[in-house]
């Protein structure tokens, strides 16, 4: 039998088509099938080894296809294309054979690699069954040094294990400053105090520094923009366990999903050498957090005994490190048992500690959403930022572009910033999305105490206490607050995890460049652009997503796709004159070259409109992202039930895409109705807001699904109209704007509460929104 | 079509305009590819009334000066208030927190009785103040970025967040620990710093964030030993003492 052998099993013919013969130009032997009913007897006929499924994973009726797919052919290996994936959902999928899953809108690239590792995962199994447990372990001496494994090395080996290293490497380590401890670089082992309590800053600004430079660019002709990625191979000595599991989340944050390659090459070539933490800070509560001790994440930790070390090894690269530079030795059993003593007594020296299990923290938080304790405790707060730029875990920053003298040349930089800091979430048109101390002093204790581990599964807040030294005011301790709130709640079991979706180009920074093809007004303040990628590529994109906009000197801004992907390879973006971006956007002409990145986010969820009737809403510009989808719908009426489109905007000259409203005024595909807040002379339309036009339709709640796009006012009116009008939660979706600057879930600015609305968005269900409460509906 | 820029003075040292010729050449000459400069008292003899972009430096403090800013401000199509006296009211502001008559006597003793003063007042107490370029003196790299920022038609970027957040960056020990005190928690940032990364503390040059919390910066103040009227004289130097005496 071929080991790779396809089956694809996919309802939407245009994927379907394009998958298949992708795979077959890859080498797969393919056999395509349109839905679950025909699959099990596809199945009985051939044979496969890899079954390529696009799942709803919601659907029992789909689940019981796998499983009967299971029992026919136990050894199977399924591969799902989901939306939305829960993990729960994916646990049970996991059960019942399938061993990978990738999240819409597929990129080739990851599925490619997907099916890769599985090929070879079945090669694997064929060799395994004949021969079985080969073992790395080799028991030969015990001088070795290799993972896992503890020696003994005495003070001046250390010594000269560093003096070596200076020899060929940058060498960073912690020194004393002004009574204080610092990160710097050492040119002798005499430098370092490896009995230090905490340093000043952490060493993560050693991967993630303060300011850097990710791109370089040219603008004129051709427009050249090239990444960035700057590094300095070095060593980090003396960073304690509390440091190194922080170190552990930025890894997870910045090197999983959606790698920054930035972080990846400064992590790549840092070697850390850990140092066990005995004598804390008075305000670290590292324990509670369970990041005192650990045994990952360094290459050597060492414990300081009194006359000699204990040094243990994490890494291949560890093990080579000391094997070459020093000399060390097994430990006496007396100097295991110091070791054991040493460490008991320093955890009998930490001052504070968490009240309640750090488990239960995320469930305060939530039961405390609305506590008056947010609003009392942060009236001292000076928004000064002091508390998020001396914490390990914190990475939030912002992207800027900066021209040289001549204004020819620049670069796009990124900076560190924070949600603590005023202007965090403020977007273009001014309204800021936290704009009271207590929003953002909230919001930074719900990431330290719950969404960064919802999110990446480890604690957001690893204990050190800097913050709490930092903060002048006297208000930033995450253990304060978990404490001053657990006394007052009930307690609930641990919120469950929220999987975010992988993919994307490989500079995750880095534009594409498209070639503006037509620019059209629309009106005084909005144009429309149609694009075409200069590589030719199709963008990809589904209705509702959206793409970040480059010129370089000026700057990136998040824009709506405003054309169906069933339409050809151009696309088409809508443009409302704002700010900086927007107006040199407004400013160049067809054969202009833009940079575009994306598509981001999830889209609409087409798959829950399919075979629905559709109620879709517009207010004023949001008619550009929803225009994707009348698109979408009109291209694919015979799916859908009845459609109807309603349309609101402040006065007549606002219309936007007026022949396409007369269009649909006139189609009998369509029931449109428009109206306008205020009327001009000649208007002979609707009068009043969009909400009346709602009474203008018949709806059948059951078989309606609505799509909203509008400025945030327009929502809670409709919203109310629609529940008046019997609408379930589940089928009011809406598409929410928020501050953006990656678009690819690192920069932190477009969160609400634990959800990034780059990747989780920005379309929402009802009933998702119900439970993000700073959606504020 | 380069834009003619003036720059022009009031009530101050112009340190600020002298500073701001503080330029390598090179980067002068690039700088000057970009604009025409068709008014600088410091380096030009001819004069010109035709100019779009105006930098203006020192504080109001008399009629006269009053009635010559509106026309400036008539004339270009952009303002910008250049160095801390312009941008805030400056050091000259002290003046203020005296009598006039008698702020008169300590600058003109006998002769004070020719003079005739108003209390000093930021260029933007006066007209619409497009953009600032704080510090005192002002830092040559912000006036390049803002004529830089001007020539690309983007805001400048000039952060509203407190200079402890470049502190922090920069990595220093904060001067609180050290038992001193600093302005940096309301002061607005981009200057990297620089007073306490070079050993001193910061006196609020560049002005208040835009929405500082004062209440707390005086209580801190108070809790690292200041008493009220050393609190008052802290926020005097740079008259960021008038929105706080509020
Ligand atoms: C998912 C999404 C889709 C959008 N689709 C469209 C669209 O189809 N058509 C359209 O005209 N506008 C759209 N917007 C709004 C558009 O992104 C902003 O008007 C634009 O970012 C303003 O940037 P600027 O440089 O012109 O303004 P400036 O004021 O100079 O922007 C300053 C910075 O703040 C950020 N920012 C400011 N406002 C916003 C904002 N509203 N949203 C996100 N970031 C912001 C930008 O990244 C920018 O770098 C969309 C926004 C989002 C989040
Ligand atoms: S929140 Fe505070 S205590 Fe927690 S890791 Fe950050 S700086 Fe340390
Ligand atoms: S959002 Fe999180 S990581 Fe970002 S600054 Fe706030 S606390 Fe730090
Ligand atoms: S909590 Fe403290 S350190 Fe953080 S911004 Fe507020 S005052 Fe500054
Ligand atoms: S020294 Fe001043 S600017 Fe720096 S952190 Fe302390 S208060 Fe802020
Ligand atoms: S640190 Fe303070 S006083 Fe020094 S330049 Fe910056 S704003 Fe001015
Ligand atoms: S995290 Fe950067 S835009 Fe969403």
């Amino acid at each position: 039998m071929n080991e790779s052998s396809v089956l694809v099993i996919e309802s939407d013919p245009i994927v379907r088509e394009s998958l298949s013969g992708w795979l077959s130009s890859t080498g797969f032997e393919v056999t395509s099938a349109e839905d679950g009913a025909r699959i099990v007897k596809v199945f009985a006929k051939s044979d496969f080894n890899i079954v390529i499924m696009d799942v709803r994973l919601h659907s029992e009726t789909q689940l019981a296809t796998l499983r009967e797919m299971k029992a026919i052919r136990p050894r199977i290996k399924t591969i799902i294309i989901t939306s939305h994936p829960q993990e729960e959902k994916v646990l049970e999928a996991k059960k019942i054979g399938v061993v990978d899953y990738i999240v819409k809108p597929v990129d080739m690239d990851d599925l490619q690699k997907i099916i890769q590792g599985t090929v070879e995962s079945i090669c694997r199994d064929n060799v395994n069954i004949t021969e079985d447990n080969t073992s790395f372990e080799t028991s030969g001496d015990d001088l070795v040094p290799g993972i896992k494994k503890s020696f003994a090395i005495s003070r001046e080996n250390l010594s000269l294990m560093v003096e070596n290293l200076l020899k060929e490497t940058e060498v960073i380590g912690v020194k004393a400053k002004q009574g204080k401890y610092v990160y710097d670089r050492i040119y002798g082992f005499y430098e370092l105090s490896l009995d230090y309590d905490v340093t000043v800053s952490p060493p993560t600004g050693y991967m993630f520094p303060a300011k850097e430079t990710l791109l370089k660019f040219k603008t004129g002709n051709g427009n050249h923009v090239e990444p960035v990625i700057e590094y300095t191979p070095r060593v980090i000595i003396g960073v304690h366990p509390y440091d190194i599991k922080a170190i552990e989340l930025l890894d997870e944050v910045f090197m999983n999903h959606n790698p920054d390659p930035n972080y990846t090459a400064r992590r790549e070539n840092t070697v850390i050498i850990g140092v066990d933490c005995l004598h804390p800070s008075p305000r670290s509560f590292a324990p509670s957090m369970g990041t005192n001790w650990t045994e990952t994440g360094f290459d050597l930790l060492l414990t300081d005994i009194g006359n000699s070390y204990i040094v243990k090894i994490g890494t291949e690269k560890g093990a080579e490190l000391l094997a070459k530079h020093t000399k060390y030795r097994l430990p006496t059993g007396d100097e295991i048992v110091r070791q054991k003593k040493v460490r008991g007594e320093a955890l009998n020296r930490y001052k504070i500690a968490l009240d309640t299990p750090k488990d239960r923290i995320p469930k305060i938080l939530e039961e405390s959403y609305d506590d008056p304790y947010w609003e009392n405790r942060s009236a001292t707060c000076l928004s000064c930022g002091s508390c998020i730029m001396v914490c390990p875990t914190c990475y939030c920053f912002d992207v800027k572009d900066e021209m040289a003298m001549n204004l020819k040349e620049g670069e796009r930089f990124r900076r560190w910033d924070g949600c603590m800091l005023v202007d965090f979430a403020k977007v273009a048109s001014g309204e800021n999305f936290r704009k009271d101390k207590a929003s953002r002093f909230r919001h930074r204790m719900f990431r330290k105490g719950k969404y960064i581990l919802e999110r990446y599964g480890k604690v957001g807040c690893v204990g050190c206490g800097r913050c709490s030294s930092a903060c002048l005011a006297g208000i930033a301790s995450p253990l304060e607050a978990f404490n001053s709130l657990a006394e007052n709640i009930r307690l609930k079991e641990a919120a469950t995890s929220v999987i975010q979706p992988a993919k994307q180009a490989r500079h995750i920074y880095t534009p594409e460049m498209a070639e503006i093809l037509s620019v059209r007004q629309l009106t005084e303040k909005e144009k429309v652009f149609e694009l075409k990628l200069k590589s030719g590529k199709k963008l990809g994109h589904y209705p509702g997503q959206f793409v970040t906009v480059s010129i370089m000197g000026t700057g990136e801004a998040p824009l709506s796709i405003s054309s169906s992907p069933l339409r050809g390879k151009n696309f088409q973006l809508a443009v409302r004159n704002m700010g900086d971006l927007t107006s040199a956007l407004h400013s160049v002409e067809a054969g202009a070259t833009v940079g575009i990145r994306g598509p981001f986010g999830n889209g609409f969820p087409l798959e829950t409109l399919e075979g629905r009737d559709l109620l879709l809403i517009a207010g004023g510009i949001g008619l550009f992202p929803l225009r994707s989808l009348i698109q979408y719908v009109m291209d694919r009426r015979y799916d859908y039930g009845k459609v109807s489109l309603l349309y609101g905007c402040r006065t007549p000259a606002e219309r936007v895409f007026t022949e396409e409203l007369d269009f649909w005024q006139n189609s009998k595909e369509i029931d449109f109705h428009e109206t306008v807040d205020m009327p001009c002379e000649g208007w002979t339309g609707n009068v009043g807001v969009i909400t009346n036009l709602i009474d203008k339709v018949d709806i059948d709640p059951k078989k309606t699904m609505v799509a909203v796009v509008g400025p945030p006012v327009m929502y809670k009116f409709v919203i109310e109209k629609l529940k008046k009008r019997d609408l379930p939660d589940a089928h009011v979706f809406l598409s929410l704007e928020r501050k953006m600057k990656c678009g690819v879930g690192k920069c932190g600015h477009c969160q609400i509460n634990g959800i990034y609305t780059c990747q989780e968005g920005p379309v929402f269900s009802l009933t998702q929104l119900r439970s993000l409460r700073e959606a504020v509906l | 079509m380069k834009p003619k820029v003036a720059f022009f003075d009031f009530t101050g040292c112009e340190g600020c305009q002298l500073d701001a010729l503080n330029l390598d050449a090179e980067d002068l000459i690039d700088l000057l590819n970009g604009i025409d400069i068709v008014n600088f008292r410091e380096v030009m003899t001819e004069r010109s009334d035709n100019y779009e972009i105006a930098f203006v430096e020192g504080s109001i403090t008399t009629e006269g000066e009053i009635e010559r800013i509106k026309k400036i401000r008539e004339q270009a199509k952009t303002v910008v208030a250049l160095g801390a006296c312009a941008g805030i009211g400056g050091v000259n502001c002290l003046k203020n927190h005296v009598p006039m008559e008698e702020a008169l006597r300590i600058v003109y003793g006998k002769d004070a009785k020719y003079y005739n003063t108003i209390p000093a007042r930021p260029a933007d107490a006066v007209i619409k103040v497009d953009h600032y370029v704080r510090g005192c003196p002002p830092s040559t790299s912000e006036l390049v970025k803002v004529i830089k920022a001007l020539l690309l038609n983007k805001k400048p970027d000039i952060p509203n967040y407190p200079v402890c957040v470049e502190c922090k960056m920069a990595g220093n020990i904060c001067v609180y620990e050290k038992g001193q005190t600093c302005l940096g928690p309301v002061t607005r940032a981009g200057c990297n710093a620089i007073c306490i990364t070079s050993g001193r503390y910061c006196w609020g040059c560049r002005g208040l964030v835009d929405e500082p919390n004062i209440q707390s910066q005086k209580d801190i103040l108070n809790k690292y030993g200041l008493t009220a009227e050393q609190v008052i004289e802290k926020f005097k130097i740079y008259d960021t003492c008038s929105e706080v005496l509020k």
